[in-house]
């Protein structure tokens, strides 16, 4: 499980998944994403290259993305392929944290 | 695409792991090599490890709660346009789906980590059925497959 993180103008943060989100993908990017989390306000978590989540994979995207609400801040998930968007749906998340397919989209709901 | 991968062409039918988080991590070969063999398409491999791994790790957390001593056994058996998984361990007993669901969340703050699971098993699993064993359990899980070639 690979993680990256760029800042985008607007003051967005990006993070970009790539790999299995399933319990051991989980916990190589718990720690990470926890970080990103204490400090982001507007946070797009990059999903285009995830071909597995689990429902610990959910909770690397739910904990983070609670820290960032908390304190204000909106979260969006992207791209997610279509099993992950039907576990995302399944889970009843996407119904509290955006899915855009369209990165303007999900610009434009991080504000 | 189903997935190909020759190196784990014969697989065994049954797979011991042992209490802990760790050990499941073995399960995923195991069923790219069943999957395999069995030509299932790519969602319902997605499918059956999305059941699996929270049935086992629901196991590992909560029934056997931090004891990797203990073990549980998972089954997979062909049948005519189906694969059966079989899970069975030494917990204490309990029925995933005769819990009540947790309320759907209303707001972010709600969402409870990891409360998700038993719906994704409801959803991705085409049957599920339990069994209280003596001293322990058994989930069944059923993944409806193309017709099979069995080899």
């Amino acid at each position: 499980m690979q993680m990256s993180s760029e800042e985008m103008p607007g003051g967005i943060t990006r993070v970009a998944l790539d790999g299995r989100m399933d319990i051991a993908g989980a916990a190589a990017v718990d720690m990470k994403m926890n970080l990103i989390a204490g400090t982001a306000k507007k946070l797009l978590i990059d999903l285009q290259k995830v071909e597995f989540l689990g429902s610990m994979g959910l909770r690397s995207i739910v904990i983070p993305a609670r820290a960032v609400n908390s304190r204000g801040g909106k979260v969006v998930l992207f791209a997610p392929n279509e099993m992950v968007e039907s576990v995302l749906k399944t889970a009843g998340i996407d119904t509290l944290i955006p899915v855009c397919h369209d990165l303007d989209a999900a610009i434009a709901v991080l504000g | 695409m189903p997935a190909t991968n020759p190196s784990l062409a014969s697989p065994e039918p049954r797979l011991t792991l042992k209490g802990q988080l760790e050990d499941l991590a073995r399960v995923w070969p195991w069923v790219q090599a069943l999957t395999a063999r069995y030509s299932v398409p790519a969602d319902t491999q997605f499918a059956i490890q999305l059941c699996l791994e929270e049935a086992l790790s629901n196991i590992v957390r909560h029934g056997y709660g931090g004891q990797p001593d203990q073990s549980i056994t998972v089954e997979c058996a062909p049948a005519a346009a189906e694969l059966v998984f079989t899970v069975e361990d030494n917990a204490p007993p309990f029925d995933p789906f005769a819990a009540v669901p947790p309320a759907a969340p209303t707001t972010i703050q709600e969402l409870e980590p990891g409360g998700q699971g038993i719906r994704l098993m409801q959803k991705f699993a085409s049957r599920h059925d339990y069994q209280q064993l003596p001293g322990g359990n058994r989930l069944t899980l059923t993944f409806a497959i193309p017709p099979l070639a069995i080899p």
